[in-house]
């Protein structure tokens, strides 16, 4: 059964259902991967150009970094990803103990709403641009990076990816997926350029570096 | 010796009489032989900016008549009727017809006066005097549709003691469009006064481009916010001795 | 706040019977220009640092056009996988032929689940079939939650640029919409406005039931919608409510993921000059898991609304290559003079005057293809190289001539005014004839060595600017010239 768009499109067009594709053109090819530690500076030099606060961190590091990061944002309630990464780093033990109460990442929306903080890993970083890639599923709930206020994501150095191309291949058969480079911006009022206005106002992006 | 057929445009045979006798001796100077054909009116762009291409057609026919004839070079001092030449002729009639071949020939051999200078003669300085500071506002369609970005001020730098200083937004239409001026005069009236802000504000005392309906614009609307200074056709300044 | 006369212009709940350019464009408030130039300048700006970056941006954007070209010669397939591919995710496929059969899908998605309350995104689609007006008339809150569009909402005016529709609107006229509308006594500080706006479109955000959106692009490959943002409001609306209903034109597709990748490096730097947005979504079907983020349900609604018909012309139709960047408007010098109101439609600038007259036919945007100097600068900028200046001329020649649609729809007074052209220009006799009386008329007029005041029609050129003398002397002096060479060689 055919539609009358269709239909008309291809009257317009001069095709018939019986009409081939012809093929695509090429391309362009995905941009060449720098050294890791030179796609890592170079990822966090575009996370300080859109106003996010990036570092490079050890295991280690993580528990005096999220003190600093809570006391900065005065934190009271967060969120976190349920995965294993964060797991093995405790991030929600080290929230417990700083007295931070905790949301489950799959609470109601409105619980949710009320977290100051939301913590997530990226799956993917594209260095280029500065962006987080993040893949949704019930362990890794959407809203933990966009209703909190503050948004830390956590980053493993094997995420790194040269281009979206490499991305998409792994990633594209996802039923959602997210780029984001920066925090929530407009500049809708007399071009004045306001972070946070429906999504985090703050990002934080920490990439783990071996010991 | 080279040879060309003068293209006078509408604007230019109504307008710069001067203009055209300074593009005679600066031409004839290089040992270029000229021949004015009589027949010649106008390329037909106001009617093709109009969007009547029939009553185009007619022109366009007008212009192959006059300058077909001779298989000689066509120079026009302007860069918009130029490219209506060059790019829009052939368009007119359908492929295949003698017309659309001639419209091709002539198309392939009709250049604006400092392109033919640059890319024919291969002159870029016509021993010219201007000891003037000078602005310089280059045309939209002689930058993009003929896509001459340099070729003016190549000329300009040659000449003895001219000094060209920057204009801001030296890109930015001036407003003029052919008819558009007169169809939406009060958009052209905003564009033309901001183009003429920023001429006063380059410092200099002399405006020079390659236009002549972009200069008309200009320099009556330098005229009107009481300006002194001057506004010329390039082809002015090259032939100041 | 607006004046009268301000309201009238700009407001555009309808589609428009006719579109009075010039009437429009002598009426515009001085501070809209002012205020659309300040962003056009920032935006200029922004691109062109952006495409210094990248060495092979014209490569780029060579493919870009290539791969739009391709798309819509083959649309027809790549609709039909798109189709099968939603589908096959869950969600759920609408063909909507025109903009009040858009409407009607939407309002039957929205009553079937007893919908009160829509939040929206960002949405040209949604505003070009005039969405909000129908769900209002039909007792249901439509809530648009892009700062800008929700300042232009409570304000009742269209955009005035496609990136940031409130540009025209000053802080202190946004804190006054804001008290009047809120009840609350608010500040005059963006960011405190921004704060404003956050709560209260928070709560919106969580009692919602539905989400309206459009779409930047739709992968055929997967079924994929691909939302472009930088607020977070597109994810709220996607992300919070039940239902997602994307409103999306048939233009909008790409054919698999490969051929996006072009397009997210072209967009964001085009528009905005941000390497990509904040927020890129990639959308396929509802949320799979039970008790995960998302919606239950979703909704693609393929609006053609004239876009079929527009691909029977091989000139026109290349206007349905744009991506929305908005960099040809950026760029326009008619467009920063008159800002986006004049132009009477959704959509404004150069692409604008491209599109309207082919959605809304020749006699009703009959004057928008000649709002244009032809001077360049758009085709210059647009990121897949629409030939807009080629474009213009070819629906000028639409207008003056007719077109399969219509009869000739310019002005009669135009019409013998070229008729009378053509003669005297291709009977190069009457030209010259008429050349030599033209100077005959300059003592009349002249004044300080220009000509003012003329009739009827050349007096809208000297209202603006004087006349430089008739000269016409070239041709006696080259004759004569002549005349004496020869002389002398013999």
């Amino acid at each position: 059964m055919t539609n009358p768009t269709i239909e008309n499109i291809r009257r317009s067009l001069g095709r018939t259902d019986q009409s081939a594709l012809s093929p695509r053109p090429a391309i362009y090819p995905p941009r060449q991967t720098e050294s890791a530690a030179a796609e890592i500076d170079r990822f966090l030099r575009e996370i300080k150009k859109l106003s996010g606060v990036g570092r490079k961190l050890s295991a280690g590091d993580v528990e005096p970094a999220l003190r600093t990061l809570l006391s900065e944002q005065d934190i009271h309630t967060a969120t976190a990803w349920d995965t294993a990464f964060l797991k093995q780093l405790g991030i929600t033990e080290m929230l417990q103990a700083q007295g931070v109460k905790l949301v489950s990442p799959n609470a109601d929306k409105r619980e949710m709403a009320k977290c100051d903080l939301g913590i997530t890993e990226a799956d993917y970083v594209l260095p280029e641009t500065g962006t987080l890639v993040l893949r949704s599923s019930y362990e890794k709930p959407r809203a933990v990076s966009l209703l909190p206020r503050v948004h830390l994501a956590i980053v493993r150095p094997d995420s790194l990816r040269a281009d979206m191309h490499q991305v998409f291949a792994e990633a594209k058969h996802d039923h959602y997926l997210l780029f984001i480079t920066g925090p929530s911006r407009t500049a809708d009022i007399e071009l004045t350029v306001t972070l946070g206005v429906h999504g985090p106002r703050n990002l934080y992006v920490w990439v783990q570096t071996p010991q | 010796m080279s040879k060309a057929q003068l293209f006078l445009t509408c604007l230019g045979d109504q307008f710069y009489t001067s203009t055209l006798q300074n593009m005679v001796r600066i031409l004839e100077q290089l040992e270029v032989e000229l021949v004015v054909p009589p027949g010649q009116s106008c390329c037909g762009q106001p009617l093709s900016n109009n969007g009547f291409e029939d009553k185009t057609r007619a022109v366009a026919m007008n212009f192959l008549r006059a300058f077909g004839e001779n298989d000689a070079p066509i120079v026009a001092p302007s860069g918009s009727c130029a490219s209506m030449v060059k790019h829009h002729y052939a368009g007119l009639f359908p492929v295949g017809s003698a017309e659309h071949a001639l419209a091709l020939d002539v198309a392939a051999r009709t250049f604006e006066f400092t392109e033919f200078l640059i890319h024919q003669l291969k002159v870029t300085d016509v021993g010219a005097v201007y000891p003037h500071k000078v602005t310089y506002h280059p045309a939209c369609h002689y930058l993009r549709e003929l896509g001459l970005k340099t070729e003016a001020k190549t000329l300009l730098n040659a000449v003895q003691g001219l000094e060209l200083v920057p204009l801001r937004e030296e890109e930015t239409c001036c407003g003029f469009g052919g008819a558009f001026s007169v169809t939406y005069p009060e958009v052209s009236r905003s564009m033309m006064e901001n183009k003429v802000k920023c001429v006063m504000a380059s410092g200099a005392d002399t405006l020079v481009t390659c236009e002549p309906g972009c200069l008309m614009n200009m320099a009556g609307g330098l005229h009107k916010a009481g300006s002194n200074m001057r506004a010329l056709h390039i082809i002015d300044v090259l032939a100041s001795k | 706040m607006t004046s009268p006369l301000h309201q009238e212009l700009i407001i555009m709940s309808e589609t428009p019977s006719y579109i009075a350019f010039e009437e429009y464009s002598e009426r515009v408030p001085a501070s809209i220009p002012a205020a659309v130039q300040q962003a056009t300048e920032r935006f200029v700006a922004g691109r062109a640092a952006r495409v210094g970056e990248l060495p092979q941006w014209e490569e780029l954007r060579q493919i870009g056009s290539d791969i739009r070209q391709h798309t819509l010669e083959n649309l027809d397939i790549y609709l039909a996988r798109l189709e099968a591919a939603v589908l096959s995710a869950g969600g759920h496929v609408h063909w909507a032929g025109s903009g009040e059969q858009a409407r009607q899908i939407v309002l039957q998605i929205a009553q079937a689940n007893s919908v009160k309350a829509v939040v929206k995104s960002k949405s040209m689609a949604t505003e070009e079939i005039h969405l909000n007006d129908a769900l209002e008339e039909a007792g249901i809150e439509a809530l648009e939650t892009d700062l800008g569009e929700y300042i232009i909402q409570l304000a009742g005016t269209g955009p005035s640029h496609i990136i940031v529709p409130a540009v025209h609107l000053t802080k202190e006229e946004v804190a006054a919409l804001f008290s009047k509308h809120l009840g609350i006594d608010a500040p005059t500080d963006p960011t405190e406005l921004a704060r404003i706006a956050r709560e209260t479109l928070r709560e919106k955000f969580l009692s919602a039931q539905m989400g309206i959106t459009g779409g930047n692009f739709l992968i055929a490959e997967s079924g994929t919608l691909v939302m472009v943002t930088n607020e977070g409001n597109g994810r709220m609306c996607t992300t919070m409510p039940d239902l997602h209903v994307a409103v999306v034109g048939i233009d909008k597709v790409v054919p698999d993921w490969e051929s996006l990748t072009v397009f997210l490096k072209l967009l964001a730097r085009s528009a905005t000059g941000q390497k990509l947005s904040t927020y890129t979504q990639f959308i396929t079907g509802p949320r799979r898991a039970e008790g995960e983020f998302g919606p239950k349900e979703f909704h693609l609604v393929l609006l053609d609304n004239g876009r079929s018909k527009i691909l029977s012309d091989p000139v026109g139709r290349d206007v349905l290559k744009c991506i929305r960047c908005g960099a040809c408007a950026n760029v326009c010098p008619v467009y920063k003079n008159v800002g986006g109101f004049a132009y009477g439609s959704f959509i404004s600038g150069p692409i604008g005057a491209i599109l309207s007259p082919q959605m809304l036919g020749t006699q009703a945007a009959r004057e928008l293809p000649f709002a244009s100097t032809l001077c360049g600068a758009c085709a210059e900028v647009c990121p897949v190289k629409i030939p807009i200046p080629t474009i213009l001329l070819h629906l000028r020649r639409r207008v003056a001539e007719g077109d399969e649609f219509s009869e000739p729809t310019i002005s009669l007074p135009l019409r013998a005014t070229a008729a009378l052209a053509s003669l005297a220009l291709a009977w190069n006799w009457i030209y010259r004839f008429g050349a030599r009386l033209l100077p005959a008329i300059n003592p009349f007029f002249r004044r300080d060595g220009w000509l003012s005041g003329l009739p009827y029609p050349i007096s809208r050129w000297t209202k603006v600017r004087p006349l430089p003398s008739f000269g016409s002397r070239f041709r006696q002096w080259w004759r004569a010239r002549s005349a004496e060479r020869k002389g002398e060689k013999r």
